[in-house]
């Protein structure tokens, strides 16, 4: 299995070109903050979480470009897979941040930490570094905002769980750019607490959207059924296909899996047929370039079969 | 919602005029008892950067000063715990107490000192960031 099915090479063109508006974007969000940052602990979470929000994008591209290889000696299968291996290290990525960064939030909220911000001198006026801070952070609302929007129908289109987790993080950088601005009011109001609390609210959204991807991850490299893109329930294609297999093939064991953005069918059990139906008839209303393959074991040839 | 919304974000634009304020109130308590309480880290000169911005928040606050002369730690703890508003002595900014304690700009500097020069400057309690705007503003040269 290898080469992109044309159905998707399209949606797969604009993903690209989008994750690459996020490289330039988030970049450019995560230069502002780090010069903006000063000792809030809600902007080093903000700026951490936009500094992992650069993670999917590259694996994304990283593992596009790998998955369109031609399969080698080595890789006979090809490097479809990929894709799972780059959303599973992006997501123990956003779940190990998010741990750190709760711990460090609830550090702070324990020990009373006061967070100083101090004032800044630009051009000879003396103003509250708080103010550049909030700026800082209202520019990495837009970024996110816009890029998030665009990705979600295409991560679908695509089924790809990478660009679906990239989205998602999109979400959680405006959430926390939100969240970081009510942190930075609340010390200027003179509340202590309200950038610590931002800050471990924020880390607990990045760590619960890190341990959900990767129980998802996680399923699809121990060859699980192929899951959802928004959640970790079965993904209603595949239980649809394993269905109208059951229907074609009453008398095999039918098991579905995921490789990648694609789907396999094993039939066990039965000799292979002369005639396969069609992929409009296996997929009905289901996008066919989802199947990738459909293998068919006869029976006494597993080693289960052979064991008895 | 839109309209909760909107009421939440005008009152918080309106609370936020007067940013940022103090969690422990020392600009208020400055006010009200119209004293600063300053503690002078021994053997500390005041040149004529140092008058003035003291004279400066003087007139800023209209608050008096209260002296209290005192070795560094001795000072900076008291600082740290509240009993006074501001210290003055030389300090690096990478001293182990910066975790403890604010330290101002380098008074009487037009750039930043190196991090390991003891150099003439304020200290303020962290977190008291209305405070630490009024001192700042009043030692900048």
């Amino acid at each position: 299995m290898s080469g992109l099915p044309e159905a998707i090479a399209g949606d797969m063109h604009k993903a690209k070109r989008l994750e690459w508006w996020t490289l330039i974007g988030m970049a450019s969000v995560v230069v502002v903050m780090y010069f903006a940052m000063g000792s809030s602990q809600a902007m080093k979470t903000a700026f951490l979480e936009d500094l992992l929000g650069l993670v999917p994008a590259a694996t994304f591209l990283f593992a596009t470009r790998l998955e369109s290889k031609n399969p080698t000696e080595r890789h006979p299968f090809g490097f479809v897979r990929v894709n799972s291996l780059a959303f599973l290290t992006s997501a123990v990525v956003l779940a190990t941040m998010g741990l750190w960064l709760f711990y460090s939030g609830v550090t702070a909220l324990l020990k009373q930490e006061h967070p100083t911000i101090g004032p800044i001198t630009v051009f000879g006026h003396t103003i509250w570094l708080g103010w550049v801070m909030i700026a800082a952070l209202a520019y990495s609302v837009v970024i996110p905002t816009i890029l998030g929007r665009h990705k979600k129908p295409i991560a679908e289109n695509l089924r790809d769980k990478v660009l679906h987790t990239d989205a998602q993080m999109q979400k959680a950088d405006w959430q926390t750019g939100l969240a970081g601005i009510l942190g930075i009011i609340g010390i200027g109001l003179g509340f202590w607490w309200a950038d610590a609390a931002a800050a471990a609210f924020i880390s607990l959204s990045i760590l619960f959207d890190g341990v959900k991807n990767v129980r998802i991850a996680s399923a699809e490299l121990l060859d699980g059924a192929p899951r959802k893109l928004k959640g970790s329930g079965l993904s209603p294609e595949a239980v649809r296909l394993r269905e109208r297999l059951e229907r074609h093939y009453p008398s095999a064991r039918v098991r579905v899996r995921e490789s990648g953005r694609y789907m396999i069918a094993d039939l066990r059990g039965i000799e292979v047929p002369a005639i396969v139906p069609s992929l409009d008839e296996l997929m009905g209303s289901d996008p066919g370039w989802r199947l990738a393959e459909i293998n068919f074991t006869p029976p006494d040839c597993a080693r289960e079969d052979l064991e008895n | 919602m839109w309209r909760w919304a909107l009421t939440g974000l005008t009152g918080l634009i309106l609370a936020s005029c007067d940013m940022p304020r103090d969690p422990e109130r020392t600009t208020s308590l400055v006010g009200e008892t119209g004293t600063i309480r300053l503690g002078w880290i021994e053997n500390a000169q005041a040149d004529g950067h140092v008058c003035d911005a003291l004279a400066e928040l003087q007139e800023t606050t209209g608050a008096d000063l209260q002296i209290r002369r005192g070795d560094s730690e001795e000072i900076l703890a008291e600082l740290a715990e509240g009993k006074i508003d501001l210290a003055y002595g030389n300090f690096a900014m990478d001293s182990p107490w910066s975790k403890e304690v604010h330290f101002g700009r380098a008074i009487g500097w037009r750039a930043k000192p190196p991090k390991h020069e003891s150099v003439q400057r304020f200290a303020m309690r962290h977190g008291e960031n209305g405070w630490i705007m009024t001192v700042e503003k009043a030692a900048r040269p």
